[in-house]
Order: C-alpha cells, then structure tokens, then sequence
C-alpha cells in the first residue's frame, strides 16, 4: 500500500521536532519515576485512568521516544512494543531503552498499518500519538484488530473546543475560529513545513468506536492544574486557557467479546 | 413558594406551548429539537413498539403521543407544571391516545422500580432536573436493558451564550471548568454538564453508552420563532443540541 502523503509530511515535522526538543527532552521522561498525563503532567496516581497492565501485552501507537511505554513496562507490563514512522525519535527511543535497560520492542511502522499478527495485545495505547496524527477510521479498527477480545484501548488527545479556539499563529482566545461542521481533517503548515492532524468530534468518535467494536467506558476532558504554568515547547493553549476549558482527553474503550 | 421553573413554564405554556400542543400531537413522525430534525435521520430511538415509555419533564405531552403512535405500549408522562399537564390531558382526550401522566419532578418519581424499558427526555428532565438526581432515577425506573434517550443543548452553545437574554455567540462566555447549575434571566433554573461528566455520570449508574449524537441546524432550516436563543446559522456550524443514547447494564 503507498505511503500516504501526511504520513510522510508528519514524519518529516517529527523529525524536525525531535532534534528541536523531544531528543534532548527524552531523558528526563524516561527517568521519570511517576506516570504522568499530557501537557501538564497530571499524575495517574491522580487520575486512576489506566487499567491494571500488570502481566499484560501492550502497544502504543505512534510511540515518539517511548517514555509512555517505558513508563508502562517498568510498572509491570509483560511485552510493550511502541510503533511510529518517524526513525529519528525510534533511534532516541532505542538509546534510552538501552540506557536504562527497561526491554520495550520498537517498530516503525504506520500505526494505520502494523505489521502484526491479530488478537496480540491486551491494552493499545496511544497518547498524542495515532490519536492525533493517524485517520481514526484506520488505526482505530487497526487496534480493533491488534487487541484480543475484551481488550482495552486508551488514547489521550487534544479536545475538539481546543481545536476550535487555538489559531494557526498567536494565542488561544476565547473566539471559536473555525466551525465544528466537518471538523475531521486538519492541514497546517508553518514555516516551511506540512502536518496533518485528526481532529474528529466526540460524537463522531463514539461512531467510530462502535462500529469497530468497542464499547466506551470512560471520556475525560482535562482541565490544567491551578499551579500549571504554561508547556515550554507546546506553549499553545497557555495554562491560563486550560485553567478554564479542557484542552485535554483521555479516552478508554473496551473491545467487545466477539459474539459466537 | 412556587419553585422557579414550574413559573417559568406555567408563563411559557399561557403564552407559546399551550396553542402549539395541538399540531404538535397532530404529527405522525417523531422529530428532534428546535429544528425538527426527523427521527429517520437522527435513529437515535430503539423499536418501541410493545415497549413501556415514560417520559421526564413531558411538558405538553406530545413526544410521547408519537411514542404512543409508534405501538408503545404504555406511555406515562411526567411533568411538574400543572398548567402544562392540563394542556396534555386536553390534547391526550382529544387525540385518544391513551397515555397516563403524572405530576412529579423527575428528581423523585412516584412509580415503582423497573417499570419502563425506555425513559425519553427532550429538553425535560434533560435540561430543567439535577442530573445527579435525575439520572439515578432513571435508571431506577428501567427494567435491566433499558434504554435510556435524551436531547438537551449543547455544552458549547451554552459555554457561548451570554448572560443577557441574547442569542448565542461565537465567543466562550464563561469557563467550561464547574458548570452545572445556571439561572438565566426569567427562566427556570437549568443544569447543564460537559460530555466527560455525562459519561462519568451515566457510568457511574450502570448505563452503558450506546451514542451521542450532535446536531446540525439542516441546510433551509430558520431560526426558531421562539426558542431565538441559538440561530441557524451558528447551529449550521456549531452543534446546538445533542442526544444522549444509553442502555442500563442488563
């Protein structure tokens, strides 16, 4: 199958980020010894989001440098495999997986399109990763088919009210700037270079989710924390804007028992 | 004391429902939402023939009558205003279709447990009850498998409504952090949570999600006579109501 053309654009603005900030960043995020959620670190110990991975087999979708995994196998994961097409942050995901010996397997690979075997996997995981930069129709029904029957898929995005309010350049306000309708697709360009994002509403990803098996067991729009101060490298929306309306969500899904 | 929003419907039923109770009855074809957007586009309704119905916050009545047309089998209304459920009763004579009603809050129903397989709210309970409250007796007043079916505003249309009676804008008006409870002015009081605190809410109460659906102002749609708080045209690109589709845990 042809590569798609955004694939290709994404990988190339990745590779541009992970040389500007998630290379030099990785580190820290691998050495990290709480699990932590999104632009401002929210502790899991906070959220109780995930389910038990003790003893389970995960992947993660669109896996960057991979402190997600990381983070996963060390709190008792049996196999964790992180997939993502751009080489450059696979390469940092490697170094680290070997500087602090934690065991994750790493494929590049298009999460639309993984090259593994069906029913592998207990828990497909992705955080700002497919959830935002594959088509939902494909990497959705592709964790469909990657989970084993009562499965569990989570993923973390951006929210749909942050993708109406955040310009192309300059800050976040409280002005809805594009209308919801047909709200799906995104191109952008900036400076110099093309990325192409998913941005589908909760009703269509409930669609999506039901009619590729899974039933919803939790949606959660994330607010920043009251002493958030805004992200370094992903400075839009400011903490200020989040304080007020989520920017954030944090979706689990279950894949439904195959009816005999 | 009168509570707030029962004088704020017995106003609202003297002055618009109690004249359109009639045609609305009339109809043959369940639709949706200020826009009338028909249930054969929306499917957000289970088969309800054979089925027992009760419908929270029913106001003049007419959405379960079109139940009642689709074959239900029983369809109880419920509605605290008087003025509204005199006007049900009339057209429910009138059209003959049999259903019951009942005066109560949809925060505290007298009916017994597991009784209904479908409990329907459009802009009732939906948006005039305290979901914390109502939502618990929704699921007491299902049988096991029951489904459960609401419209209710959008949380964007009211994150973008101002305080004043004016239409809705294109600007975020207030937080969407802790809203739940608003007064607008002359009005009722009404609720009004964010999609994560429904799933929460719903989940928390044995329901299983089943859908939502967000609406759209259709194409040659104008804006509502009365309800002019939202336009066509923001509802043509922002979605101005939702559905909530959900089944209790068998």
């Amino acid at each position: 199958m042809p590569e798609s053309e955004y694939i290709e654009h994404n990988r190339a603005s990745w590779t541009v980020a992970n040389a500007a900030y998630t290379d030099g960043a990785a580190r820290e995020e691998w050495a990290r010894e709480e699990i932590v959620w999104g632009q401002w670190h929210i502790p899991e110990s906070e959220l109780s989001a995930l389910p038990d991975v003790v003893g389970k087999d995960v992947i993660e979708l669109g896996c960057g440098t991979a402190y997600f995994g990381a983070w996963l196998k060390r709190a008792g994961a049996r196999r964790v495999v992180g997939v993502d097409v751009t080489p450059a942050q696979l390469d940092t995901a490697r170094r680290m997986d070997e500087e602090f010996g934690v065991g994750l397997e790493l494929i590049e690979a298009n999460a639309e399109s993984v090259p593994l075997p069906d029913a592998s996997f207990d828990l497909v995981f992705s955080e700002y990763g497919a959830s935002i930069w594959c088509d939902p129709k494909l990497w959705i029904r592709e964790a469909a088919r990657l989970l084993r029957p009562g499965g569990v898929l989570q993923f973390f995005r951006g929210s749909t009210l942050r993708i109406l309010c955040v310009p192309e350049d300059g800050p976040a306000g409280d002005r809805l700037l594009m209308p919801q309708k047909d709200l799906y697709r995104l191109d952008w360009e900036e400076g110099g270079a093309a990325g192409t994002e998913f941005h589908p509403p909760a009703s269509v990803m409930f669609a999506i989710l039901r009619e590729n098996g899974f039933e919803l067991l939790d949606y959660r729009e994330l607010y920043a924390p009251d002493d958030a101060v805004t992200h370094e490298f992903y400075s839009e929306p400011t903490a200020e804007w989040a304080k007020q309306w989520p920017a954030e969500e944090l979706w689990r899904a279950r894949l439904r028992p195959r009816s005999s | 004391m009168t509570d707030p929003t029962v004088e704020a419907w017995t106003r609202a039923n003297a002055d618009y429902t109690d004249a359109r109770a009639e045609a609305a009855w009339a109809k043959d074809e369940v639709d949706w939402g200020v826009w009338h957007v028909p249930e054969s586009e929306l499917q957000a309704l289970p088969p309800v023939a054979g089925k027992d119905v009760v419908e929270l916050g029913c106001g003049t009545g007419y959405l379960g009558a079109w139940l009642k047309k689709l074959g239900a089998a029983r369809v109880v209304g419920v509605d605290p205003t008087p003025a509204q459920l005199e006007t049900a009763r009339r057209c429910n004579e009138r059209f003959g279709l049999g259903l019951e009603f009942v005066e109560a809050f949809a925060e505290d129903v007298p009916l017994p447990d597991a009784a209904f397989d479908l409990a329907v709210s459009e802009y009732g309970a939906s948006i005039w009850a305290d979901p914390n409250r109502w939502i618990p007796e929704a699921a007491r007043l299902l049988r096991p498998g029951g489904d459960l079916v609401f419209l209710r505003n959008s949380t964007l249309a009211i994150l973008c409504s101002p305080d004043e009676d004016l239409p809705t804008t294109e600007t975020l008006q207030r937080p969407q952090f802790g809203m739940y409870r608003f007064q607008w002015p002359d009005s009722g009081v009404e609720y009004h949570l964010p999609h994560g605190e429904w799933v929460r809410l719903l989940r928390a109460n044995g329901f299983e999600i089943l859908d939502l659906i967000e609406i759209q102002a259709p194409a040659d749609g104008e804006t509502h006579e009365r309800y002019d708080y939202v336009t066509a045209d923001w509802a043509r690109k922002w979605p101005a109501e939702e559905i909530w589709v959900a089944r209790k845990d068998a």
